[in-house]
């Protein structure tokens, strides 16, 4: 499972640097505030493979103990599956990472620019051409910076 | 043709329809492959037009011997000219606002939630100015434009047929065309209104009113280009008529519109803000064109009591 694992996420690290996922459905900045970055650490609970986005909720403990499910926007599922990323690739239970953008409503809701998956690998999770901060280029994948 | 290009039962009875109707088989190059690449799939590099540098391949022609638009169009973007801002060509990429438009924009950029966003009709003006691959289906009587978010339009080619005096307002109008020796020109009136509807000119926001007329001339000058010539005239909110021009490159074998799930789980819809964010100098919105990066070590979610 966990060399399974690997592999897929070399691919999608390589597919996501050469060719971000798209269609942006909705400007970034008009649901997403670049000026509220934010860092979350939790376990996956939940992952709807819809479009135009897939959606994946993550369980957050804050620093009092309390939990928090949080909602990660991410890529259309066809996007996912193309960079290697199907269903079943990580379990509910795994721990991601996740680096993006605090939604402008005030939901826990995050526009998951970076992603770490639990080997370390990042996906790289921008929107080329929803104008959001790097869509531009996308910056390519690489490993975890501790 | 078209039928390779989608697996979808409709859209075969479209194109059966069509070759009904009388459509000429299209002077092209050999059958393509199947599609394959459904929208998510797409990447940027899939979507916009590449500059055409193989033989020229004369326009295809329908039965009435006029060049026919049929074929799946991606755009080419202009450097240094902002995407899906109809102002692409004016000083500072800024429309000419009235005081009427000035207060409609606004309201747009205050009260109105990105309609595409939300699965409601982009309309005309606005699909003209999109950076996405867009199809037309053509015949001598009529003409479908097909967009990417599966919405379209129908245009009736009839040359002793004026648009109506007091239309009920669309977001895609009423269009009525006729030819002008090799051009297609299509009028469209009859426009929803940016002050009390959901509709925007462009991508950016910019306002468009119940007075808008909007002209546009189609040519093909060959089997791969496609070209527009759009005028748009709204007095209401804009102190002169401005124009926009575009070409479009006819998208690879095999590459067409797919099934696009707007509303599938469009969860987005309930936390998107209005207006389309901030514009940036280069004509351009959101964030994405001034070298803005996360941050290396970005905060929790205490900063922001989450």
């Amino acid at each position: 499972m966990k060399s399974r694992l690997l592999t897929v996420c070399v691919l999608i690290a390589i597919t996501a640097a050469a060719s971000s996922r798209l269609v942006a459905h909705h400007s970034f900045a008009a649901m997403y505030d670049a000026n509220k970055p934010i860092r979350l650490v939790g376990k996956l609970t939940k992952i709807e493979w819809t479009n135009p986005h897939s959606f994946f909720y993550i369980d957050v403990t804050d620093a009092k103990g309390r939990v928090n499910s949080w909602t990660i926007e991410g890529a259309g599922p066809g996007a996912l599956s193309r960079r290697g990323f199907n269903r079943g690739d990580i379990d509910l239970g795994d721990t991601l990472i996740v680096q993006g953008y605090l939604a402008k409503s005030g939901a826990r809701i995050v526009d998951g620019r970076l992603v770490t998956l639990p080997d370390g690998r990042i996906i790289n999770g921008g929107t080329a051409g929803d104008g959001g901060p790097g869509s531009t280029a996308a910056p390519p994948a690489g490993p975890r910076s501790k | 043709m078209l039928a390779r290009t989608a697996p979808g039962l409709a859209i075969v009875v479209v194109v059966f329809v069509f070759s009904v109707g009388g459509a000429p088989p299209a002077q092209v190059p050999p059958a393509p492959a199947p599609a394959t690449q459904t929208p998510s799939e797409l990447t940027i590099n899939d979507l916009r037009g590449r500059p055409y540098s193989g033989p020229r391949v004369e326009t295809p022609r329908g039965l009435d011997g006029k060049p026919d638009l049929t074929g799946y169009w991606r755009p080419l973007r202009e450097a240094g000219k902002p995407g899906g801002n109809l102002g692409k060509d004016e000083t500072n990429f800024a429309l000419p606002f009235s005081d009427l438009g000035r207060r409609a924009l606004l309201y747009s950029q205050n009260h109105t939630v990105d309609p595409e966003a939300v699965c409601i009709l982009g309309g005309i003006p606005r699909h003209n100015g999109s950076g996405l691959p867009f199809e037309i289906l053509h015949t001598p009587k009529r003409l479908a434009t097909i967009y990417f978010y599966n919405t379209h339009r129908w245009v009736t080619i009839d040359e002793n047929r004026q648009p109506p005096t007091s239309p009920e307002p669309h977001y895609f109008g009423t269009a009525v065309a006729r030819w002008e020796d090799e051009a297609l020109v299509i009028e469209t009136v009859g426009l929803r209104d940016s002050s009390r509807d959901k509709i925007w000119l462009d991508e950016n926001g910019n306002p468009t009113s119940d007075e808008t007329r909007v002209t546009e001339r189609w040519t093909r000058p060959d089997f791969h280009h496609l070209t527009l010539q759009m005028t748009v005239t709204d007095l209401k909110y804009y102190t002169r008529p401005f124009t926009f021009t575009r070409t479009w490159v006819h998208g690879d074998p095999g590459q067409g519109l797919t099934e696009y799930a707007c509303n599938e789980n469009n969860i987005d819809a309930a936390h998107i803000g209005p207006g389309a964010g901030a514009i940036g100098p280069d004509g351009n919105r959101g964030y994405g064109y001034q070298d803005l990066e996360l941050p290396k070590d970005p905060p929790g979610p205490e900063k922001y009591g989450l």
